[in-house]
């Protein structure tokens, strides 16, 4: 198969979706009250945007997720670099984090809102604690990533300390930092998602869970499209990005 | 073309022939038309003997091995293995030994050798008793438990032989065996096989980038041009048996070695020749 | 003399007994209020004086836990294989798939409660999704990076296509499925309880949100602990189980470089 007879095929299995929710409700195969029909909910979606308040919502929910990863980012990569560089703190943490990992950490949601009570604070502190986690594996990866060996020739040519790192250390590290922040950015998506359906005033998560509640499906089905599209074009946005800054891996 | 006909009548004489290869010729399918791998390669090898293949890089060797194997199919031209035509592997007649890689890592080593047996649904009492013998022959006795990870290279490539030999074939194919063994594990597994060779008398088909192992080895050394492969020169190795290590240092060796050498230098580099 | 740090399992014994310590102690000595933290000893007491209502709430959990799992492992070993083994289907879906990936599942729960109501039903249904992709991408991975040369050998020893899928194919792909087994399970388990704790009426993350509402620390701690008590034995659980079906193999240890654990770790994984 060529490259152009796979989108087209995507396109036509991508069409089949679209057909069927629009036409299983429709023609009375599943219940609209359950399935609206896809136009139904696309303009609901658009009704949604022009509202005061689901505009205020999205505000929030933006302003939640870039603090949260403005706070994660560093703190996490900092942890990372020390786990990665420092071996005998690498072997201490390392095993533990893989634990970390199988835990829920939603589960630290009521001590978030004990602390902070509920509002912006918990959300950002929540989703910052549910994403430095990660950020400190793939930082630790990414420092790891870079090869002895280049540093040891680096050095025998007369590179300075400053010069192995931009010379050495940037380049290689340059691919797996840009996957570090895109897989940190699902994390904390869904860090502050959860976060906001659990207990809210505002925020979509807030407005998804209460229209889950609700049975307000339309609006319910229009939210989650609104949010998936949105983290897909995060997503191969960077990985766009991920793939210019890799052509030299193999 | 003189030389080469008195060469291969001087084999049909003294033993049955147990490879014949009639003009030989492979195209990997590409965007233009196809690239040509192997052009017009005849060779037979006589029964019981041990022939080395060797040639520059990309020059098919492994190709032609393959399709000795039945693993691949020829363009064109005819393998014959006593008498009857190679289209599909058939490890009755024809036992094959890789690379390093190709032990399966979850079966253990008395396991792995068993494993052609397995296939043909041999019982397991009678499987083990010839898997047992096998690792007696390659010397790995007491080894047979072992997982291929907990073995070193020169001990996986002596279960890959026995793994080879177990369905007892007329023919035995290894494709650079030794390749990722270091050089003093590689001289003691060339005299290995020798020795092996020597109790079982197999017809060895073997492909080697190193000259002194083909030298070493060689009842007849066969060497391919650069691609398309073709076969340019076939040198008999005149060295007396068994094989010592001592011969390396004679003249004789080293004139086998340098004329090997001449010949691909000549194909890879042919303004230099 | 030097100071010599001790050796770094004993460090995170000691590390864990200080969490411990202080967790017992920072409530006591009124450093942190008891609301915020109830000590380990007050928490411990209300587990055991509340038992039957946690182990009730924990046999839910389990339940929900288990079929989810079944579903989650059949859809994604099947799926993975088709979509690892079938070129079409690889090149056609698995990247739609690992864009999927991208979205929050979590935004897709109140859909199921709304579809399927507030009992074990939907917790089944949306941790079943949650611990599909790893098993199922992890199981494509496994299948599509088998060593062509383990096939050839088999190919040159007689195998016909049925022997090499039994023969080669799944046990050389059986150590990739079983992470993806254990990481899928520990995403079910991750997956009901976020479920419990939004909307349900059992289970152990029910307990969690019920005594959060009406303030009482102590019980909230005391599931927290038991579901972290829970992920940990999983995880202890299925690697020992890695490991002894693996003895042929190295896997099942512990990676040593963070890289194999960011590999371990499915991008959708958060919660």
């Amino acid at each position: 198969m060529t490259r152009t007879q796979i989108i087209l095929t995507r396109l036509v299995l991508l069409g089949l979706v679209v057909a069927t929710w629009e036409l299983l409700p429709r023609l009375g195969f599943v219940n609209p009250r359950l399935l609206p029909p896809l136009s139904d909910v696309l303009t609901m979606l658009g009704q949604l945007l022009g509202r005061a308040q689901v505009q205020e919502a999205i505000w929030v929910t933006a302003a939640e997720v870039i603090v949260a990863f403005m706070i994660a980012v560093p703190l996490g990569a900092a942890i990372g670099v020390l786990i990665a560089e420092n071996d005998y703190v690498g072997d201490i943490f390392r095993p533990m984090l893989f634990y970390v990992f199988s835990i829920p950490k939603s589960i630290f949601l009521p001590m978030f809102i004990l602390i902070f009570g509920i509002g912006f604070g918990q959300k950002v502190a929540y989703a910052a604690f549910s994403t430095t986690f990660v950020v400190i594996m793939s930082a630790a990866a990414a420092v790891e990533s870079v090869k002895a060996d280049h540093i040891l020739v680096a050095r025998s040519y007369g590179a300075t300390r400053g010069q192995i790192l931009t010379r050495v250390y940037v380049p290689s590290m340059l691919p797996v930092l840009l996957e570090t922040l895109r897989i940190s950015m699902i994390f904390n998506f869904t860090g502050v998602m959860i976060a906001e359906m659990y207990a809210s005033r505002t925020g979509i998560g807030h407005l998804i869970a209460n229209w889950g509640e609700n049975f307000q499906m339309r609006q319910l089905f229009a939210g989650v499209i609104l949010l998936a599209v949105v983290a897909i074009l995060f997503n191969e946005a960077v990985r766009y990005l991920e793939s210019r800054c890799s052509t030299w891996r193999a | 073309m003189q030389h080469m006909a008195s060469l291969t009548r001087l084999h049909e004489v003294a033993e049955p022939t147990a490879i014949e290869v009639a003009r030989l010729s492979h195209v990997y399918a590409g965007p233009e038309g196809g690239v040509p791998a192997l052009e017009d390669i005849s060779m037979k090898v006589a029964a019981g003997r041990f022939v080395v293949i060797v040639g520059p890089s990309g020059c098919g060797k492994t190709s032609l091995l393959m399709m000795l194997a039945g693993l691949r199919h020829q363009t064109e031209g005819t393998i014959l293995c006593n008498e009857r035509p190679i289209n599909r592997p058939d490890p009755a007649r024809v036992g094959v030994v890789f690379q390093e890689a190709s032990l399966f890592p979850w079966l253990s080593a008395v396991d792995n050798i068993e494993f052609p047996l397995a296939l043909r649904g041999m019982p397991k009492e009678e499987r083990r008793r010839h898997a047992e013998a096998m690792l007696r022959l390659v010397g790995l006795e007491g080894f047979g438990g072992r997982y291929p990870h907990e073995l070193s290279g020169g001990m996986k490539q002596r279960v890959s032989i026995a793994r080879g030999l177990v369905q007892d074939p007329p023919v035995l194919l290894m494709d650079e065996p030794f390749a990722a063994l270091d050089e003093q594990t590689r001289m003691t597994m060339g005299h290995e096989l020798l020795r092996i060779w020597s109790t079982t008398r197999k017809t060895v088909v073997f492909i080697t980038h190193s000259l002194t192992e083909a030298v070493y080895l060689a009842d007849e050394v066969l060497v391919m041009s650069a691609r398309p492969g073709r076969i340019i020169d076939r040198i008999p190795v005149t060295l007396p048996r068994p094989r010592t290590y001592e011969m390396m240092a004679t003249d004789t060796f080293g004139r086998l070695r340098d004329r090997i050498w001449q010949q691909i230098r000549k194909t890879t580099q042919p303004g230099l020749a | 003399m030097p100071l010599r740090w001790p050796a770094p399992s004993t460090m995170r014994w000691l590390i864990l007994a200080t969490l411990l310590v202080f967790w017992e102690l920072m409530p006591r000595t009124k450093i942190v209020p008891e609301l915020f933290l109830p000590s380990l000893s007050k928490t411990l007491a209300v587990l055991y004086s509340d038992r039957l209502e946690y182990v009730e709430a924990l046999g839910v959990t389990l339940y929900e836990v288990a079929i989810a799992m079944l579903f989650a492992c059949g859809a994604g070993i099947l799926m993975g294989a088709l979509g690892g083994g079938v070129a079409l289907l690889r090149n056609l879906l698995l990247p739609v798939f690992s864009s999927l990936y991208a979205v929050p599942i979590v935004i897709l729960y109140p859909i199921f409660t709304a579809w399927l109501g507030v009992g074990s039903e939907s917790k089944i249904a949306f941790a079943g999704v949650y611990g599909f992709f790893p098993v199922m991408l992890s199981t494509a991975a496994g299948i599509r990076t088998i060593d062509p040369q383990y096939v050839l050998a088999a190919r040159s020893m007689g195998a016909t296509l049925s022997q090499q899928i039994t023969r080669v194919v799944i046990p050389a792909s059986i150590p990739t499925v079983l992470t993806g087994l254990r990481l899928g399970g520990a995403l079910t388990i991750i997956g009901v309880v976020v479920a419990e704790m939004l909307t349900s009426a059992a289970g152990i993350g029910y307990l969690v949100t019920r005594y959060r509402t009406i303030l009482d620390s102590p019980r909230v701690f005391a599931a927290i602990l038991m579901i972290l008590v829970l992920s940990v034995m999983f995880d202890v659980l299925a690697r020992g189980l890695e490991r002894r079906t693996l003895a042929w193999q190295t896997a099942g240890r512990r990676p040593r470089r963070s890289r194999e654990i960011m590999q371990a770790v499915p991008a959708g994984a958060p919660a």
